[in-house]
């Protein structure tokens, strides 16, 4: 009774406040959303899809949208769709192979050079420095060019440069973590320094890390695609969006479809790791670096 | 100051000196031996005389270790070897493409100042108001939008539908346009939004009163006061993505068939021209760290509290 | 830099020109008359009243100290005389007449020109009362040049004169960047800033709360001499009454956005009558 009523006199004084949280957590919910109904189309794609993706039927080239083909078919008589959802399959498959690397690389590694620091930690700093400097084309370009352009060069590629930002994270919070009190208290109270890593200082990282992971999603497919799309990444006939626009790019003309459902693909999947990554940026307070 | 130069200068040769093993390693391990690939290219009967003879030549019959210092003393000697294909020295081949990715580069970022700046100052002068929302969506798909799609949405409108625009190749002023607008438009909307929080950021310190209290007029107060407190994130953030403008340029050369370093790699990394791609990449990794020592310098000169060593910045 | 020294004498003329077309005003209009000032802030669209029908006046040459905690209103007042309330305050009622005009309905470009040139401030907070990554000398030069027509060295050279009259050594201060200088240093270059284009009214703002003792008295003593120089009207904004006994003519004592008590200096500090400036009173460690 007594808790109703002062919930109820804080009410009207909270409205702005409440009113600006909705309609971050609404954007937050579309991200969510379409997220999730491209993780179930990705999921459940083999069961749903109508054809196979990699299947040329010449007699069926370049089609417009019907029953049997719900988006068309492309040069070479294959359903966009079909070949779309299989490469919501890859797409997602690989951007989350990447991410799980980097973070067991990255979190780690930043955890012990911000904890222990010394040697480790410079060492650490430098190749952070050094590496962190470069952008992860430039790798892709030197690893695709060397090895041959496919697409676990590529994601090598990636994860070289991604796992940086992770540990640069991980390193200043445990950095500014390590001093304060419930630390000491810990360490006083005889903890060991790896009972203290994990059971003190790991629990701290998990915000900013989910942050930076959920914007990183949105990149890494964008860079993926894009490479693919330069003929460095996934290669033909995979069903992969970028590759796909690469695949169809002389035929745009006489048949739009080829060129708007990948790149439509590409931005919703997108729009939704950056909403989702933005909202909840603003849901645990990270503050952006 | 001096120490902040001397740090760069020092991060400088370590990021080249990571690169340039990286490339090492990369050449040890890339498939094929460039030997045979250089005998097959003349086109000529090999013998085993013949191949043992280039090898010596190339010093390939020494230590790993030997070999990398001679590849490194030629690198300090701007010695970067001969493109395969073409026979003509690679910085050669590079500095003839290099004007074209630089003008490319600049025509982009002039369009993303152009959208930028009246945006983020709009957007900034009605917050949360209609403005703002649209320069927040705009943000968005902004930054989700791949800019290869972008420019093909491009060309097929502009160039295939309207005919209004060369959709490739490089000449006159129209063939600059629909590249450098591809280019600009996804920086725009992400500085854009920078802007604008960096400028509500400034606007609400109490300089900011003091200057209307002085009875500055408020175009002043904003041009001269606020947006230069505002432009220190943007740098910063400028530095740090310089590599994606890169990156976007390689995309955008090749998509409309511009004829810079971008193509020139890609055209490379498909004819496995080794000492191109090599070449490419380390200039590639120059330009980055040199771009963030300028943003360096150019927080300095923004900020006369880091150039006359009060380290504190607000 | 005749623009300005002979603003003296077109003042003067002005007034006469007014007597003469009204007679009915005999004397010259005191530079500030607040009457009856309501200030409210709007909060979840309710309107909270911060400031209750504020009245007072101050004539030419004279200071009148407004005295109060913080959260009395009598910065939200001051603010409300330069025209720089926040956005989420409102005006509901009353006037602020600046020379016998009410201000409240000039246009913003008009009050504009009026800041600075008529009336100076001068903040609590002297680290911002500069922009961190200008100069002093520019800031001053870009000042004068916003309200007359000088060139950049005219400006200079009047800049340099008024950094010279509050005691500093010009040509440096004049080329220092703000944190460059001390505390006691920027307040009185502010105070030069403030002064130099001569305004009728300066409004300071708790000018000596974050120096120390001594810088603080000695910014005092600066402004003082310059308000006997340049006959300037002064509005004192101050949460002790220590300082303000002894300096000001006139002394209004705020308390919850109503003021509680207005006499002269001299009669507040014998005879007070409200038990809220008894208690300012008590409160001093000692009477000089």
């Amino acid at each position: 009774m007594n808790g109703k009523l002062t919930a109820e006199l804080s009410l009207p004084l909270r409205r702005s406040h409440a009113g600006r949280q909705m309609l971050h957590n609404r954007a937050m919910m579309l991200g969510m959303s379409l997220l999730g109904i491209i993780v179930l189309l990705a999921l459940f794609g083999p069961i749903i899809v109508p054809n196979d993706p990699l299947t040329v039927q010449m007699g069926d080239r370049l089609l417009s949208p019907s029953w049997q083909y719900p988006l068309g078919t492309d040069h070479l008589g294959r359903c966009i769709f079909t070949r779309l959802v299989i490469g919501a399959q890859l797409t997602l498959g690989i951007s989350a192979i990447v991410i799980v690397t980097v973070i067991v690389l990255g979190v780690p590694l930043g955890l012990i050079s911000g904890y222990i620091g010394g040697r480790f930690d410079s060492i650490i700093m430098r190749l952070v420095d050094g590496m962190g400097a470069l952008p992860e084309f430039i790798f892709a370009i030197a690893f695709a060019g060397f090895l041959g352009p496919s697409l676990p060069n590529l994601i090598f590629a990636i994860v070289l440069v991604k796992w940086i930002g992770y540990a640069r994270v991980v390193r200043s919070v445990a950095l500014s973590e390590r001093e304060k009190e419930y630390v000491l208290a810990a360490k006083v109270a005889g903890c060991s320094t790896w009972t203290i890593l994990r059971r003190h200082l790991l629990p701290q990282m998990i915000s900013p890390v989910v942050v930076l992971a959920a914007l990183d999603i949105g990149k890494i497919i964008m860079i993926i695609s894009m490479l693919s799309y330069l003929g460095l990444g996934a290669q033909p006939p995979t069903p992969e969006w970028g590759a796909m626009l690469n695949d169809g790019r002389p035929y745009f003309q006489s048949a739009p479809q080829l060129m708007i459902y990948p790149g439509l693909a590409i931005m919703a999947i997108v729009i939704a790791c950056n909403l989702l990554g933005e909202g909840l940026r603003e849901a645990l307070d990270v503050r952006s670096r | 100051m001096l120490q902040l130069i001397k740090k760069r200068l020092i991060q400088l040769v370590f990021v080249l000196f990571i690169l340039s093993l990286v490339i090492f390693i990369l050449m040890k391990l890339a498939p094929g031996d460039p030997v045979l690939t250089l005998l097959h290219a003349d086109e000529m009967s090999i013998t085993q005389a013949d191949e043992a003879a280039l090898r010596e030549e190339l010093g390939f019959d020494q230590p790993v270790l030997v070999q990398y210092g001679k590849w490194m003393l030629g690198l300090i000697r701007l010695d970067l070897g001969t493109s395969y294909l073409k026979g003509r020295p690679v910085l050669d081949e590079l500095l003839d493409k290099l004007p074209a990715t630089i003008q490319l580069t600049a025509s982009g970022l002039a369009v993303m100042v152009a959208i930028a700046l009246p945006l983020g100052l709009i957007a900034s002068r009605y917050p949360n108001r209609w403005p703002d929302h649209v320069s927040r969506i705009l943000a968005l798909v902004g930054a989700s939008i791949p800019s290869f799609w972008m420019g093909l949405l491009l060309i097929y409108l502009f160039s295939l539908k309207l005919g209004w625009l060369p959709t490739s190749g490089k000449g006159s002023f129209a063939h600059m346009i629909l590249p450098s607008i591809t280019l600009g438009f996804a920086m725009a909307a992400v500085y854009a939004r920078l802007l604008r929080s960096g400028l509500l950021d400034s606007l609400s310190q109490d300089y900011i009163k003091a200057a209307r209290a002085r009875g500055l007029a408020e175009r002043r107060i904003l041009m001269g006061h606020a947006l230069r407190a505002a432009l220190l994130p943007v740098i910063t953030v400028f530095g740090v993505s310089f590599g994606n403008l890169l990156a976007g340029s390689v995309v955008i050369e090749t998509l409309f068939a511009w004829p810079g370093l971008g193509s020139l790699a890609l055209e490379a990394i498909f004819e496995r021209d080794y000492p191109i791609i090599q070449g490419y990449v380390l200039a590639t990794g120059l330009f980055v760290v040199v771009v963030n020592l300028l943003v360096d310098l150019s927080y300095s000169l923004l900020d006369p509290r880091i150039r006359l060593g009060k380290g504190a910045s607000s | 830099m005749p623009q300005i020294m002979d603003k003296e004498t077109t003042h003067m003329e002005k007034a006469q020109q007014e007597n003469a077309a009204s007679p009915l005003v005999a004397v010259e209009a005191p530079v500030l008359e607040v009457s009856q000032l309501q200030i409210f802030t709007r909060q979840e669209k309710q309107q909270r009243p911060l400031v209750h029908g504020v009245s007072f006046v101050i004539p030419r040459g004279e200071t009148l100290a407004l005295v109060g905690e913080s959260g009395s209103g009598k910065s939200v007042t001051a603010s409300a005389v330069l025209g720089l309330m926040s956005g989420s305050l409102g005006i509901s009622n009353g006037e602020i007449r600046f020379r016998g005009d009410n201000v409240l309905d000039w246009p913003n470009k008009k009050r504009r020109g009026l800041r600075g040139r008529e009336i100076g401030f001068i903040f609590q907070n002297y680290q911002e009362s500069f922009t961190p990554f200008i100069t002093v000398g520019k800031q001053m030069n870009e000042t004068l040049r916003s309200h007359e027509k000088l060139t950049r060295r005219q400006a200079k050279v009047h800049a340099l004169e008024w950094l010279e009259q509050v005691g500093l050594p010009a040509e440096r201060v004049y080329s220092s960047y703000p944190f460059q200088l001390s505390g006691g240093q920027l307040q009185r270059a502010a105070i030069a800033g403030a002064m130099m284009l001569q305004p009728s009214l300066l409004i300071a703002d708790e000018p000596t709360t974050a120096l120390d003792v001594l810088s603080g008295e000695k910014v005092l003593d600066v402004l003082a001499s310059l308000q006997k120089r340049t006959g300037c009207a002064v509005l004192l904004i101050s949460h002790d009454l220590r300082h303000v006994v002894k300096r000001a003519s006139t002394i209004a004592v705020m308390k919850d956005g109503h003021i509680v008590e207005l006499d002269t200096a001299e009669h507040i500090l014998y005879h007070c009558h409200h038990e809220y400036t008894q208690q300012l009173l008590n409160a001093r460690p000692y009477i000089t």
